[in-house]
Order: structure tokens, then sequence, then C-alpha cells
């Protein structure tokens, strides 16, 4: 149960740092995070069922696509409400959300896909335990791209830079840091780290246009408990979720269910006792 | 008998003391101006005084009622009415809307739309706002934001009149204005309690004059005799770029 | 009364008219009209009723909830204990008013998007909820006993006349002293404290008005199309269609929300018969494009034509000061 949850967890991680991200150094809630990552998904699939590349083979170029769809979506549409009200901004990225979701349903059909991997059912053993290799494989990359995201921000120089934008726009200004840079950059990035957690899910579950809600409810929900826009909460938050998840599952009857629920039920909870979030 | 009293109170922002075990006893129909460096704690003492925060000492107390828990509504229809130092007009509203606001909620008389209207129009004329009646306040000058502050305040029809900053960005004219209008609000019968950096207002306004600094209270008493003590210079010495200037 | 105010009213009366009169023609001729007709007013009152909600800054995401918990009221007390449909009905949007009312204190702190966040949460929440308890039918749904014996003509005015109940109500709150409450609490509720405005009475009633025209269109849905699930009435849609219509036709206003509801939903029934899959697509492209280029609505670009229209009046000025 434990190692289910923790396993989990990484995929949460990669998941939804990008949204801490995006929240943090830009100040936008995207909600079309889940459809980036929806994307990716699709992107993953198409290259293993039409060239065979191997998911993991294809996060490179998935990534680097995804960037490009998240950049331009900044380009056109993000960049234009910054200074507006929280609430345009909120609903901007809702309708490229749901925008982004029947493009999906039009262009590949509301079917779900899968990507049958050679190694899908292959277990390893870890100790006593007993898991399945995509599940492993998922966590370490994910867990290696979420603390490598860490050590960009805490150690290089763009790093450094959307630090400082996201403490305070108009000092890092001062300072000659090239603000709508870093927020092209930093959305970018965050839309690309989707997109990588979309290939990931490819691995071990089917695609199709609607996982992208899905995802962004599980990353509002993380975010929120790591406190919003706190990026290093990310991890221990997605622990919480996974474990708590993982834990419903187990030990309550009909628990893939209620499993569901889990999630809204920690937001709400976190919101009302602990607004500012757990992990700040 | 005093109409505000606050005693022994206390208010901490995490480790930083804002107000630090503050009494003060505001007399009815004076003038009494908290002065102070930045960051002294007079806006925190104000939102103590209307209800935007909640003390954790102490007590305040107006016109012989303990307030200290009720909500800021409350102590509106109780008859305290505030300005704020950065300007919070209502958008999406007219300047007569805004002060129609004050008169429909901040009292317990209750009045039509028409009449509410018909009094905000006069406040409007009183603080000179009368031109401008019918504009949405989005754009209004800083000027005319400050005086509609103090037209919604009046709308309230308080007994206490809390003034925060309102002359600071104000020409010289147009201050002088300020102060005229305060003056004639003081004629109607409302006590005003102000906070301000512009020293020759002060001067010519307040009967009384109480300086904070870090949330302490280090003198009180007529402007010659604060602005004469040694410890009230040196506050400002010791902490002061320019805004002890005088107009 | 003005030579205007005499248009608006006639024009107000002739829509009413035909409003009245369309069942009684869409019956014989296009009876499939007469159900789409149903569905566009239905989304109009909660359209109304979420823009009701939004007057005091409360951009609710839980709209789905009051709805699913109209249905799902009347559903169960008419089925399982018997009730009248209109007993049922009523309960249904009682029900939403008091969990409204105690989400609405819940919610109290919350802004922006934290409520947001918070109220998405509370409806998905219900959603897993009604999924797994045995009573309520699980995921499978329930049958739901007709409304007015399935009548399609005397369904069809009882929803409009909730629909003008919702304007009047909608109406009322825009032109009497509520109006600068809701206002001056959504601009600035420290400042609107200040002032002397209640404002967790005011932000809790507008809740519990909202939850009433939700809960009842809710319940109205369920007995009109006879079978309610989870998935349907607590669908993210129902929340997300009843803030895009405001958006789109103009938020804060009593046309509005209405204007939106109507030309969203037509366009909606043009398309599915043009594109058949994917046409919420369209949602999403209004939605952004309305943000990025019209954020006032219809409403607002109708009120910018009409005062283009007025050439020749100068703009007023500020006054430099005396």
């Amino acid at each position: 149960m434990l190692i289910f949850g923790v396993l989990r967890s990484g995929l949460y991680s990669l998941a939804s740092v990008g949204l801490a991200l995006s929240v943090g150094v830009i100040g936008i809630v995207n909600f079309a995070h889940g459809e980036f990552l929806m994307l990716g998904a699709y992107m993953g699939y198409w290259l293993f069922a039409s060239y065979g590349v191997d998911p993991l083979a294809a996060i490179p170029l998935g990534a680097a696509g995804i960037f490009l769809i998240g950049s331009l979506t900044y380009r056109s549409a993000i960049q234009r409400v910054l200074r507006a009200p929280e609430l345009n901004q909120m609903l901007l990225t809702f309708g490229i959300s749901i925008f982004l979701q029947n493009l999906a349903i039009i262009l590949w059909t509301g079917d779900p896909r899968v990507a049958t991997v050679s190694y899908k059912a292959t277990a390893v053993s870890l100790g006593p335990f007993t898991v399945g290799l995509p599940q492993l494989l998922v966590f370490a990359v994910a867990m290696t791209l979420t603390l490598s995201l860490y050590a960009v921000l805490g150690r290089t120089r763009i790093g450094k830079a959307m630090r400082a934008v996201a403490q305070n726009r108009l000092g890092a200004s001062l300072l000659g840091i090239e603000v709508d840079r870093v927020y092209l950059l930093a959305f970018g990035l965050s839309t690309a780290l989707a997109g990588t957690a979309g290939l990931m899910i490819t691995l071990q579950l089917s695609v199709s246009p609607f996982i992208g809600l899905l995802y962004t409810l599980k990353a509002f929900a993380i975010i929120v408990i790591a406190g919003l826009g706190n990026i290093n909460g990310v991890i221990y938050a997605s622990l919480v979720l996974g474990l708590s998840e993982a834990f419903v599952e187990f030990y309550v009857p009909q628990g893939g269910g209620w499993a569901e629920g889990v999630f809204f039920l920690l937001i709400l909870l976190v919101l009302l006792v602990r607004p500012q979030g757990l992990f700040k | 008998m005093s109409l505000l009293v606050l005693d022994g109170v206390t208010k901490a922002f995490g480790g930083l003391v804002a107000v630090d075990g503050l009494s003060l006893d505001v007399r009815p129909g004076e003038i009494f101006a908290l002065i102070g460096p930045n960051g002294a704690g007079k806006s925190t003492t104000f939102n103590l005084i209307s209800g935007l925060l909640g003390p954790d000492r102490g007590r305040i107390v107006l016109d012989g009622a303990d307030i200290t828990e009720i909500t800021p509504a409350s102590r509106a229809h109780l008859g305290i009415g505030r300005t704020f130092q950065l300007m919070q007009p209502f958008h999406d509203m007219t300047v007569v809307e805004n002060v129609m606001t004050g008169e429909l909620f901040g009292h317990t008389v209750p009045k039509s739309l028409a009449e509410a209207r018909r009094d905000a129009e006069a406040i409007c004329h009183m603080v000179g706002l009368d031109q401008l009646v019918n504009r949405d306040v989005t754009g209004l000058g800083v000027a005319n934001l400050k005086r509609l502050e103090i037209a919604r305040a009046l709308a309230t029809h308080p007994r206490l009149l809390l003034l925060d900053e309102v002359m600071a960005g104000l020409t010289p004219t147009e201050a002088r204005q300020a102060v005229a209008v305060i003056r004639q609000v003081r004629e109607t019968e409302v006590t005003v309690l102000l906070i301000d950096h512009v020293m020759s207002s002060v001067r010519d306004l307040a009967d009384r004059v109480a300086v904070l600094n870090f949330g302490k209270k280090i003198a009180e008493g007529s402007f010659q005799t604060v602005a004469a003590d040694p410890d009230v210079i040196e506050a400002y010495l010791g902490t002061e770029e320019g805004d002890t200037h005088q107009h | 009364m003005s030579g205007r105010q005499a248009v608006q009213v006639l024009a107000l009366a002739v829509v009413l008219v035909a409003a009245v009169a369309f069942p009684f023609w869409a019956n014989r001729t296009q009876p499939y009209y007469l159900q789409i007709a149903i569905n566009i007013i239905s989304f109009a009152i909660l359209a109304l009723s979420w823009d009701m909600l939004a007057r005091t800054g409360q951009l609710s995401l839980a709209h789905a909830a009051f709805y699913g918990l109209g249905a799902y009221t009347s559903a169960l007390v008419t089925t399982r204990m018997g009730l009248p449909i209109f007993l049922g009905m009523l309960l249904g949007s009682l029900v939403a008013v008091v969990v409204a009312a105690g989400l609405g204190m819940l919610t109290l702190r919350l802004r922006g998007i934290y409520f947001a966040i918070g109220t998405l949460a509370f409806s998905e929440t219900l959603r897993v909820v009604t999924n797994q308890l045995r009573f309520t039918g699980g995921a499978t749904g329930l049958v739901v006993p007709p409304l007015l014996g399935g009548q399609r003509v005397p369904q069809y005015l009882l929803i409009l006349a909730v629909l003008l109940l919702a304007v009047v109500v909608s109406w009322m709150v825009n032109r009497s002293r509520w109006h600068f409450a809701f206002t001056a609490i959504r601009t600035n509720e420290a400042v609107a404290g200040a002032m002397g405005v209640d404002v967790v009475r005011f932000k809790v009633l507008a809740f519990m008005i909202s939850a009433f025209f939700a809960g009842i269109t809710g319940a109205y849905y369920a007995h009109v199309f006879l079978f309610i699930s989870p998935i349907e009435v607590y669908s993210l849609a129902v929340s997300v269609g009843a803030l895009v219509a405001p958006i789109f036709g103009g938020l804060y206003t009593t046309a509005g929300p209405i204007l939106g509801a109507v030309v969203l939903r037509v366009g909606e029934e043009i398309l599915r018969s043009t594109v058949q899959r994917g046409y919420p697509i369209i949602y999403g492209l209004i939605l952004a494009l309305v943000i990025l280029y019209m954020p006032r609505g219809l409403i607002g670009v109708w009120a910018s034509v009409k005062s283009g229209l007025a050439t020749g009046r100068k703009e007023t000025r500020e006054p430099a000061g005396p």
C-alpha cells in the first residue's frame, strides 16, 4: 500500500510541479494545465503507435513539442491578461482548456487509446514487494525531472531570475531581468512538464481527451495542499495525496470509487482550515 | 466623558509588534491627530478602531460601549466612519453611488434610494465633488479621490470620523481646501481623529496630538508641546527622510 | 413615461407574449423545438442564478452542486417517499438553499481563485458521494416520475414562470439597496464593511438566492428528462455553462446572462447538427475571445455601438479643479 502510494506520488509531482511554477512565477492559475498533459500523452501514443518510439525515449521530443505549444499559448493569449483581474485570467485558461479538450475529441475521437509497450506487464521485486516495471520507471523519471527542476531553480541563472520575478516583478525588472522572457520560459516549461507527465501516463494508463481535467484537478489539490505558488512543497503534497488515495483504496470497502473523492475532500479541508497550505 | 477610549491595545503581526499597549482618549468635538514616522502603527491603529483587525490585547470603547469584538459594519452603525489611505473607491459605481452606499448602509436610519441620492449629492457638494456626481470613479485624479473618500465616510453619518492621510499627495491649495472641509465637518459636531504627515495641516487643525513610534505612544499634548518634545524630535530625525516636510 | 421607456415596455411585452404563445405553435409543428426551448430557458435560469452570486464577487464553480442537490432531493422524495412532484421540487430547492447557506459560511474567507477551487471541490465531492451511496442509485442513476403527466406545453410554461421569477428577483436586486451592497462587496469587502455593509449577511443571502434557482432548475430537469445520474447532474459542464453564459452576455446584468444563454444554446444546436462531435469547442473559443476582446460581453458591445451612434456628444471630462 505504502509503495503504491509513493510510486503514484512521483507522477503526481511531475504533473503538478508545472502548475506550481505557473502560479508561483507568473501568478496564473492555469485551468488548461491538464490539457497540456493530455496533449503530451497523445504525442506519446502517436509516436509509439506510428513509429514504435518508446514513450520514455520520446521525452525530449515530446517535451519540446509541448513547450512550443505552451509558448504559443502564452504569446497569443496569456500574455494579454497578465494585468487583468483574476477572474479574467481564470476564465481565459478555462476557455483554453475547453478548446483543447474538444479539439482533441475532434482530432482523435473520444475513444481511449492504449500504448502497449513490451514491458507493460513486467514486474520487478523490490525486497519483499513486487511492483510493475512501468510504475517504477515512471516514478524514477518523474522524480528525477522534478528534482532537476528544483536544482535548476536553485542553482542556475535562469532559475534565480525566475525566483526573483516570482518575488518581485518590478524589482526584478529593475535588476535588468527581462520579465516577459522569464514568464514565457516559465509558462513553456510549466506546460512541457505537464506534457512529460502525459508521456509517462501512456506507459501505464489509457489516453483520452478527458484525462486532462482529472489531472488539472489533482494538480490543484496538490498545489493547494502545498500552498499556492509554493514549488518546493509539491513533492510532499504529492505524497500526501498519493498515500491518502492508496489508503482509501485499500482499506475502505469499494475504495476505488471513494478514492476519486479523496483529493476533493483534501482541497476543501485544506482551503477551509489552512488556506495558506500545509507546507508553507 | 470620552467619545473613544483605547485601553492598552496591542497588535502583533508574526514577530512584529505594530501597536504596543496603546492607550488613547478622544473627547467629543475635538480634532485629534495621530502622527509618527512611517511604520509607527498609525494605520494599524485605525484598522483596530474600525474593526478591520482585532487586537491581541486591550479594549476599545466608543461612548461607554465596549466595541472590541464587534464587526466593522456594526461599528459603522454605532458611528465610526473612516477613509482609506490608499484610496479604494468602488469601481463599477459612479461618484454619487459610492457616497450613496454610505447613506444606505452606514447608519441605522432607513432611507429610500431617492433620499439617499439627494443626501449623497449634498455631501458631494460640501466636499467639492458637485461637478462630478455622475462620473465613473475610474480615471478620477488624486485630489478628487481623496474628496470621495471623505464624502463616503461622511455619508455614514459618523460621530467619530477617522481620516487616514487625506492630505497626502495634495497640492498646497488642495490641502488648504481639505483643511476647510474638515473644519466644516467639526462644526457639525463630528469628532475627528486623523493621521497625517503634512505637519502644517496638523498644526492648523489639531486640538491635540499624539505621537507614535514603533507602536508606542511617546508624546501627547498640543502641537506646540509635542513638537518641542526631545523624544519626538529624535524619533523623526532618527528615521525620517522627507516625511516631516512643511508646506 | 418617456418615449424610450414606452418602446422598451412594448418590446418586453412582445417578447413575453411570443414566449407564452410559442409552445402552442411548436407543439403542433415542431415538438423538438419545444424541448430545445425548455433547455434554453433552464440554462438561462442557471446563468442568471450564477450571475446574482457573482455580483458579490463570489465566482462559483459549485452550480452543479445545487443543481444536483435539487435534482436528487426531488427524485428521492418522490420515488422513495411518494411525495407529490411539486412538493419534491420545492424540497429540492430548499435543500440546495440550506446547503448553500452552510457552504457560504464556510467559504466566506476564500477569495477569487481559492473560492472557485473550493466550490469546485465541494461539487465534485458531492458527485463522488452520490456515486458511491446505494440509496441514491449509485453510478447507475435514478428513474424519475414525470412532471405534469409528461406534457411538454405545461412543462414549458412552468419553467418560463421560474425564469420570470428569476428575472424579477434579479431586477429587484439590481434596482434596490442590495445593488449597492453587492457591488461594494465585490469591489472591496474591507471597505464595504467599514461603510456599514453587513458583508457576511449579503454574501450568504446571495448564495441562498442563487442556490434556490439552481436547485429548482435541477429538480425540474429530473422530472422532465425522467432520468438522472451523478455524472450528468453534478457535471462540471453544468457549472461551466452557468458561468460562460453571463460572461458572454454581460456580467452583473439581468439581460446579459439570458442573452448569453440563448445565443450560446442556439449556436450549440446549430453546431451539434453540423459538426456532431467536439462542438463544445465553441464554448472554449468564445470564452477565450470574449475575455481577450470584449470583456463586457454582448451587452457591452451593444452599449458601445449605441454610444458610437450618438456622435457629437462630448465626453464629460473631469474639471481640472477650482
